[in-house]
């Protein structure tokens, strides 16, 4: 049982634990010890009640052989209170005569609104910000494009160092994880093709279901998900730090645009890897649907790899690749449009980066809605 | 005279033969030093001297390779956390305080942590300590990024001051600063010595901060310190200490230093 107290109360067991020592009654009181922070709660239990203003008392602190600023801000406010204080230590006054000379104020309180005000002014708020929002997003992914296609004129404006090093960081760094993905991906929908057409005896159409899915939806869809959250998050915490640092700020100064050097290889660099990774998202789903027919359908490799031209055509693979660079520049716009809106302090960047990731998802997710809509209307 | 010229002769921080290498280069070479009970202490040297490994290693932040640091006779990892807070106190060089947390918060904090004072207690010493490093009241329920770089440093100094620790350590405290701001800070940090016995350790290239604050003061070269008053530094033979306190820019200094000790 011991243990477990001395387990639960570490401090109390310290030897040489500063005590102040309240002592005498009525009138004349005194206090002795250190009178510290650590202490303090001891002697404003015992005192703060016994010191009613308008009436005559003394505290007697000789005794008090050491006292910091909060001990002589709690008998200064004893002084206040009209308690007359006796035997202060000379080394003790310097301190007294500083506290209680400072020109103290309270706190100002920060006024509380009612929660029924708050729940109006948030939804105000909110629909301000929306529209703000929306009106942010178009105006920047216009400039983006703008000043993208400015630079795909003049290719000397270009920055090949850093478009390549974006490449290599968006694109061949996410290989191993975006491949995994796809996989999994595959054997989950394998898994589920099997379970829901085996009753109707239509199990061997998995791998159609597997290929189509793969190449038109899933492999473009994963790879941009997956492709939001590592690199546009790392576009809008590499430039909001930028931003914090007033490095922005330099590049303004020195008549460099920051869209130039800092959006548009990001935008370029994003709008190639993303169809490329897509296109590799696609091999590795189609050898994930290989596994699943090998092991659920009895169907060797080699026989899935004769059967694939029949079940899905250019179309389908057009269609997952058409969408991937669209994607990649939304991706890329939103990420360092909220790189560029951190501003000052650490908690703007995490804000800034969980926004940029989640608009991201979303508008990849609405466009892609949009799309199954329009390739179903042109018949694609 | 004044307190800190009259510092007590037990040394309450003693560093002893601290080595600290990066790779192959040797920023410390078993390098020792006292600081004493209530004094205030200058670290000097130029840039990438390792004044400010050497201040993290004092407060325990850094791990030397070699060599230990005794904070009140006990080695300084092996102190408590709580006992570490109330012994010491930091004042980083850009203020370090916490962007989601009011001036306020930031500065009742190590309270919350370490005392088991209310809230209105806190508070109040809160309010008093913004008071003692001059600022309004009202700067207290204002958010980091709402403030000047004088501000900030003085709420980084109420902040630092929060559990009346023995020792404080000043990382650059007047850089960045108007002079007159400047200056406050001096003020500040001898009225804090004066008055509450605190032991103060600046680390700083600011002359005028070094010759008019500080009792002793520690230049930092050849990867060790040389430790002295201010006088016996400035007959010093050593090239570059005597560059240091006798180059154009110490001319002011000095003057100043006359004009604090003439009254």
């Amino acid at each position: 049982m011991t243990s477990v107290r001395a387990i639960r109360h570490p401090t109390s067991a310290a030897p040489s634990a500063p005590a102040v020592v309240v002592g005498g009654d009525g009138h004349q009181r005194s206090l002795a010890g250190a009178l510290e922070i650590a202490t303090l709660v001891t002697a404003e239990e015992a005192l703060t009640k016994w010191s009613r203003p308008g009436t005559s008392r003394t505290l007697d602190v000789a005794g008090v052989d050491s006292l910091d600023t909060p001990g002589a801000l709690f008998l200064c406010g004893l002084r206040d209170q009209g308690v007359k204080l006796t035997g202060v230590k000379p080394e003790h006054k310097v301190l007294l005569e500083l506290i209680c000379g400072l020109d103290l104020k309270p706190l100002p309180k920060v006024e509380a609104v009612a929660r029924w005000r708050q729940l109006v002014i948030q939804l105000g708020k909110g629909a301000h910000d929306a529209r703000h929002e929306a009106l942010d997003i178009i105006t920047f992914l216009g400039r983006a494009a703008s000043w993208t296609v400015n630079s795909l004129l003049h290719p000397a404006c270009l920055r090949p160092a850093a478009i390549s090093r974006h490449i290599a960081e968006t694109g061949i760094h996410a290989l191993p994880i975006i491949g995994l993905m796809a996989v999994m991906i595959a054997v989950v929908i394998g898994y589920q093709g099997v379970a829901q057409l085996r009753p109707f005896g239509g199990e061997d159409f998995t791998i159609n279901l597997v290929a189509v899915s793969v190449l038109r939806e899933m492999g473009v869809l994963i790879t941009a998900i997956m492709v939001a959250g590592r690199s546009g998050s790392a576009f809008t915490a590499e430039i909001g730090v930028m931003k914090t640092r007033e490095e922005v700020d330099a590049l303004q100064v020195m008549g460099i645009e920051p869209m130039q050097v800092l959006v548009v290889p990001r935008v370029i660099a994003l709008v190639i890897t993303l169809p490329l990774l897509t296109f590799f998202a696609d091999i590795m789903g189609l050898i994930g649907g290989a596994a699943i027919s090998q092991f659920l359908l009895d169907v060797s490799p080699m026989q899935y790899l004769t059967r694939l031209p029949y079940v899905v055509d250019g179309s389908d693979l057009f269609v997952g690749l058409f969408k991937a660079p669209i994607f990649a520049f939304f991706i890329a716009v939103t990420g360092c449009m909220h790189g560029l809106r951190v501003s000052g302090s650490a908690e703007s960047v995490g804000r800034e980066t969980t926004r940029a990731v989640v608009k991201s998802i979303f508008l990849v997710l609405v466009l892609d809605a949009f799309f199954s809509i329009l390739f179903e209307k042109l018949g694609v | 005279m004044t307190a800190r010229t009259k510092a007590h002769a037990e040394p309450i921080l003693s560093a002893r033969g601290i080595v600290n290498r990066f790779g192959k280069q040797v920023v410390h070479d078993k390098l020792s030093l006292d600081i004493m009970r209530g004094e205030v202490i200058g670290i000097a040297g130029g840039s990438g001297s390792g004044k400010s490994v050497l201040l993290k290693t004092l407060v325990g932040l850094h791990l030397p390779n070699a060599g230990e640091v005794l904070l009140n006779g006990k080695p300084v990892q092996a102190i408590s956390a709580t006992e570490k807070a109330a012994l010491i106190g930091v004042l980083f060089q850009q203020g370090a305080l916490f962007s989601s947390l009011s001036v306020a918060q930031n500065i009742m904090l190590p309270m919350r942590e370490h005392t088991a004072l209310a809230t209105g207690e806190q508070e109040q010493i809160a309010a008093m300590k913004l008071a003692l490093a001059g600022l309004p009241a009202d700067s207290g329920v204002k958010f980091p990024a709402a403030l000047s770089g004088g501000m900030v440093k003085r709420a980084a100094f109420a902040r630092a001051l929060a559990l009346d620790p023995k020792i404080l350590f000043l990382d650059e405290p007047t850089s960045d600063l108007d002079p007159i701001a400047a200056s406050g800070i001096d003020a500040l940090i001898r009225q804090l010595n004066e008055s509450l016995g605190i032991t103060v350790v600046i680390v700083t290239h600011d002359l005028t901060t070094l010759f008019t604050v500080c009792g002793r003061i520690a230049v930092l070269v050849d990867r060790k310190v040389t430790v002295d008053t201010a006088d016996k530094l400035l007959q010093s033979d050593h090239p570059w200490i005597h560059e240091f306190f006798h180059g154009p820019r110490a001319e002011g200094a000095m003057k100043a230093r006359k004009r604090n000790h003439g009254n």
